[in-house]
């Protein structure tokens, strides 16, 4: 039997022989034989250390609430390509793969606090007169400022204070002082402007927390969106044992995600599709009206 | 000069109506349906438990995952056997889905697309765990009905399935203690079960079988402790390959730090390792004519001529022969 890996690679992470697999220069088998935790071994890995007893239970809270969200993106993805009936592992990988610069900008959100973090130390001002630097500069170029606001829970996630009080508890730093500025100059400007108060949301709060337990931006992200995998592979679980593949059926007493009478078409109207003889005249005049430019995406 | 008048189709093509269906008000409106979990604006909920009132009561995501994927609270044992399975498939070095989530890495894309995709790894050879968690289902069913000893049950599966990427037995743990430390971990903490005393069976009737010496390996391992535990074998599927998602966020980070992205086009395949058939010239469109002959078979004969040709093109997939009543059981 072939052991040898697919890709040759120099790797500070790990190494596997026949005897043990070893992360960061610890038996794997060990750890788990000495009592470490799942949350322990996300600092191993990622950070090359063990966590004091307080990081590891900011992160069994976090990623304890992470976990399962019901209705995002992420779940919708998970069960729409379940109805497919492909192996589980590919809704719930397409499920992952949901997060990006809307859903969860986890990595985007450390980015930018650690590019003011270093502003504040070079430019030598506090973090509270940062967080008013960067909300102003945000928002003066029309850009979101990340980490605020969430579509479905309007008076604020229900995870995300709870967490900050909570990382205050535990594990209050610098990141959580710029977090807490950012949140206070943005409503304070957005009062200003007459709009209404958006609170913080799961990535303000979680990834703070992350990024102060020592998580770089990408490594925060890898944990909020892999931890919300796991649900989704519950929610893929559940259609593919519950649910109607196809998810179109007739039969059910509920119209279906795809019944048909779910289309709503806003697209061009129906046209006679030209034979080949009138086709080359037929295609040059509808480039030169130009009218298709209109749905082009 | 097309078939639409042909009298063999189903309906009038000429006729068809045109536009949306309209909205179906007979029935009740589509929603999302689930047992899992819910929210609204000020909670989120899973099987009836408030998740922000669980973490801020000590559960962790281990605890979540028992109540996600059974309904219930697990007991600390259990919990803690949870972790122990879950350190230990966190890490496997470069194995598939450090692999996959690298060569995603090379293609300078976001860290979810790598850490996503290294889940795809997981099919019915590594990470088996739906294979596995069926056959031993099936082992346990059959011999709840016919009453016949466990072991001669248990025999009569090994001896189809010896070399079986999914039995939970092999020669890859010889060496390495983790299996066999997490079988008896699961049992000194009173956790190990029915699955956990059959895959002991398994690897006994392997030994017997098996010329070359075997024992339980991680999947067995693994597969029979969560299902000790009350996962399904879908259930640990699922969550063994995100379990294993989260260091593959680490070899994607490495992979950047370390290395430079692939382009299109980059990446050479060396003759040597080529023996498709020989370079040779590329017909004109006149020559074609001459040249090209159409495969299809009109007899059954002339059809397994054809599927025999076929088989010798590696890369075709006709040599890959399997009986799929079910796609999605691809063994």
């Amino acid at each position: 039997m072939d052991r040898q890996p697919l890709i040759k690679r120099k790797t500070a992470i790990s190494y596997k022989t026949e005897e043990k697999t070893v992360v960061r220069g610890y038996s794997v088998s060990d750890l788990a034989e000495a009592g470490y935790t799942f949350y322990d071994m996300l600092f191993i890995i990622f950070q090359d250390r063990i966590p004091a007893e307080n990081e590891a239970d900011m992160l069994r809270y976090e990623t304890g609430e992470f976990l399962e969200h019901s209705m995002s993106p992420s779940a919708a993805s998970a069960i729409a390509v379940i109805g497919g009936r492909p192996n589980l592992p590919a809704a719930i990988a397409a499920a992952v793969m949901t997060f990006g610069s809307a859903h969860g900008p986890g990595a985007a959100h450390g980015y930018m606090m650690h590019k003011y973090i270093e502003r504040a130390r070079v430019e030598g001002k506090t973090l509270e007169e940062m967080g008013k630097i960067l909300v102003d500069e945000y928002m003066d170029a029309g850009l979101a400022v990340m980490g605020m606001g969430q579509p479905q829970h309007l008076d604020g996630d229900p995870r995300a204070e709870p967490t900050h009080i909570k990382h205050e508890q535990l594990c209050s730093g610098v990141y959580l002082a710029l977090q807490r500025s950012i949140e206070k100059h943005f409503n304070a400007r957005r009062k200003k402007e007459g709009k209404a108060f958006v609170a913080v949301n799961m990535i303000g709060a979680g990834n703070t927390a992350l990024a102060e337990l020592g998580f770089s931006p990408n490594a925060a992200w890898c944990i909020g969106c892999v931890c919300r995998g796991f649900s989704c592979a519950a929610h893929a679980t559940y259609t593919m044992k519950k649910g109607r593949a196809w998810a179109a059926s007739k039969r059910e007493p509920m119209v279906q995600m795809l019944d048909l009478s779910m289309i709503k078409y806003k697209g061009p109207a129906d046209r006679e599709v030209p034979s080949q003889a009138e086709r080359q005249e037929y295609a040059r005049k509808q480039k030169e009206e130009g009218e298709y430019k209109k749905w082009t995406i | 000069m097309d078939h639409l008048d042909d009298p063999r189709l189903n309906f009038d093509y000429r006729t068809r109506e045109r536009g949306t269906v309209p909205m179906d008000t007979e029935r009740d409106r589509f929603q999302w349906v689930s047992e899992v979990a819910y929210k609204n604006v000020h909670r989120i909920v899973t099987r009836g438990y408030d998740t922000t009132e669980l973490v801020e009561q000590g559960y962790g995501l281990t605890d979540v995952l028992f109540i996600d994927f059974q309904s219930r609270i697990p007991l600390l044992e259990e919990d803690k056997m949870l972790n122990y399975v879950m350190v230990c498939m966190l890490e496997d070095g470069l194995s598939s889905p450090a692999n996959i989530s690298r060569i995603v890495a090379g293609g300078k894309t976001i860290l979810t697309q790598a850490a996503g995709s290294s889940i795809l790894a997981f099919g019915h050879a590594y990470g088996a765990y739906q294979e596995i968690g069926k056959m031993m289902d099936g082992i346990l069913a059959r011999q709840a009905k016919e009453g016949k000893p466990l072991a001669e049950m248990v025999e009569a599966v090994v001896k189809t399935r010896l070399n079986d990427p999914a039995l939970g037995v092999s020669g890859l743990m010889l060496k390495d203690p983790m299996a066999k430390r997490m079988i008896a971990r699961a049992e000194k903490s009173g956790v190990a079960g029915q699955y956990v005393s059959l895959m002991k069976e398994i690897a006994k009737a392997a030994q017997k079988l098996s010329k070359d010496p075997v024992d339980i390996d991680l999947l067995g391992a693994t597969g029979a402790v969560m299902f000790d535990l009350g996962f399904t074998p879908e259930a640990t599927w699922g969550i063994l390959a995100v379990t294993r998602a989260f260091a593959t966020g680490a070899h994607y980070c490495e992979e950047i730090e370390r290395e430079a992205p692939v382009r299109l086009g980059q990446t050479l395949t060396p003759k040597e390792w080529y023996d498709g058939p020989e370079d040779r010239p590329v017909p004109t469109l006149e020559e074609r004519k001459k040249v090209a002959k159409a495969m299809e078979a009109q007899t059954p004969e002339e059809w397994k001529q054809t599927f025999l040709e076929r088989q010798k093109i590696m890369g075709s997939g006709w040599a890959i022969v399997e009986e799929i009543d079910d796609p999605r059981r691809k063994i």
